[in-house]
């Protein structure tokens, strides 16, 4: 079967900047997403436990090449100073591209 | 009684020695721990108990009588936002951001410790005005909308200033921060009157004034009887994040430590001054004092993260839930209590006379 070649956006980052994340993405046009909790350790100690708002969420993103770098640019610009934030960005093949 | 002795015998109430325990867990790092959705549920359960009480008595009371201490409430919980501000931006040199959270996060209430102080009534075998449950929903926004408006507005005087010096370029992106600016207020002001825990106060709060005390009785052991138990479980939830907290408290520093425990102390007994001078009873006058003596830290990051992001988290959450709330459920509510008791024995008749004329 043909893969067709997008790119995957992970985000890690402190469950109250979920939704700034959200809204950037959907500044761009990008409805869809995948986001769950998740707990781990850096440069901000152990977080994802104790208090519900210091929780830690991952969220993925499947999208097209031509936008990923105006998206990361958006959040790099806005969230990066004042959040706990990771991101990275790999290769993914889907079947039906006609949905990202 | 004694204050001492007062503080001593709270020291060995269940909810007290609960915390103490919590506390010990976390430093032994048991992995004992409330599961969540317990630790969820029970603040939502605290203030459905809190608010149906709230509820059945104003039925009994009406409303007239709590319109001037809510505005009261209302007035110091500013005044006292805008003082911890100039406090810690002149005297402890925290940046405008951390100033404005922190002041906000002193100046708002919690309703964990609303909680706590209802059942150290309760201990002391002294009711309190139920119209304090409004106030408590009334006054959680406050604090926070007044430190996100003088934030922004400090903000955006400094992007135009930043626009005068830069003239022409880049314009298009501090128009775009000077528009953020604006709907951020919005946002949280709808944020916050639609959050949980003003919904579910104000919801608990109508229906207990629907059903009165008939229509209380039959779930009144769900939210009567085990109101203290509940608060026990939740002590235990608090202690242990409390307890995971201890080396941040290093962190925060000697002017933030003494902060989290004179203001709140100087706050508590001016709301019990003042609320007695209202005509409140001894255990409203208490009630009333530790609504502005406690600081937020439940609702505050929620708020603060999204409305102050460049504010450190760690600063006001660890001071609020590791130095403030052990103090005032510990040391602050029977001070506040031996205070009212004074006040309330000698000149509560003259006082209440002299501002129902200075007033009216």
């Amino acid at each position: 079967m043909k893969l067709y070649d997008v790119k995957l956006l992970t985000i890690t980052c402190e469950i109250l900047a979920q939704k700034n994340v959200i809204d950037i993405l959907k500044n761009h046009e990008i409805t869809g997403y995948t986001s769950y909790e998740v707990d781990g350790n850096g440069e901000k100690g152990l977080r994802g436990q104790g208090i519900q708002a210091e929780k830690n969420v991952k969220v993925e993103v499947i999208m097209r090449e031509e936008k990923l770098s105006a998206v990361i640019e958006d959040i790099s610009r806005t969230l990066f100073p004042d959040f706990t934030i990771i991101l990275y960005v790999s290769d993914v093949g889907v079947v039906r591209t006609e949905k990202f | 009684m004694d204050i001492l002795e007062l503080i001593q015998s709270n020291l060995l109430t269940p909810i007290i020695l609960f915390f103490l325990f919590g506390i010990i867990a976390a430093r032994i790092k048991s992995d004992l721990k409330i599961p969540e959705a317990i630790s969820e549920f029970l603040p939502i359960y605290l203030l459905a108990a809190i608010g149906l009480h709230g509820g059945i008595e104003m039925r009994k009371t009406g409303f007239e009588e709590m319109l001037v201490p809510m505005l009261v409430a209302i007035g110091l919980s500013l005044l006292f936002t805008l003082n911890h501000y100039q406090i810690l931006r002149r005297l402890g040199k925290f940046n405008i951001f951390d100033s404005y959270a922190l002041a906000s996060t002193y100046g708002a209430v919690g309703a964990v410790t609303f909680s706590v102080g209802l059942s150290f009534l309760k201990n002391q075998g002294v009711t309190s005005e139920g119209y304090l449950a409004a106030i408590l929903a009334v006054l959680e926004p406050v604090a926070f909308i007044l430190a996100i408006f003088l934030t922004n507005m400090a903000v955006s005087k400094q992007i135009r200033t930043k626009k005068q010096s830069f003239s022409g370029d880049k314009v298009s992106d501090i128009d775009m921060g000077m528009k953020e600016t604006k709907t951020k207020l919005s946002q949280v002001l709808k944020e916050s009157i639609t959050g949980k825990a003003i919904v579910i106060l104000l919801g608990s709060i109508v229906i207990g004034y629907i059903i009165g005390e008939e229509g209380f009785e039959p779930i009144s052991i769900v939210f009567d009887d085990l109101f203290t138990g509940a608060i026990v479980i939740f002590m235990i939830e608090m202690g242990i994040i409390a307890g995971q907290r201890l080396e941040d408290i290093k962190k925060v520093g000697v002017f933030l430590t003494s902060f989290a425990i004179i203001m709140p102390t100087i706050n508590g007994i001016i709301g019990v001054l003042v609320s007695t001078a209202l005509g409140l009873s001894l255990g409203g006058a208490v009630m009333f004092g530790l609504l502005l003596a406690s600081a937020s830290f439940i609702a505050a990051p929620a708020v603060l993260r999204h409305a102050i992001p460049q504010a450190n988290p760690s600063l006001y959450i660890t001071s609020a839930l590791g130095i403030t709330f052990p103090y005032n459920i510990i040391v602050l509510l029977p001070i506040m209590f031996t205070v009212s008791t004074w006040v309330h024995g000698e000149e509560a008749i003259d006082l209440f006379n002299y501002v129902s004329k200075v007033f009216i």
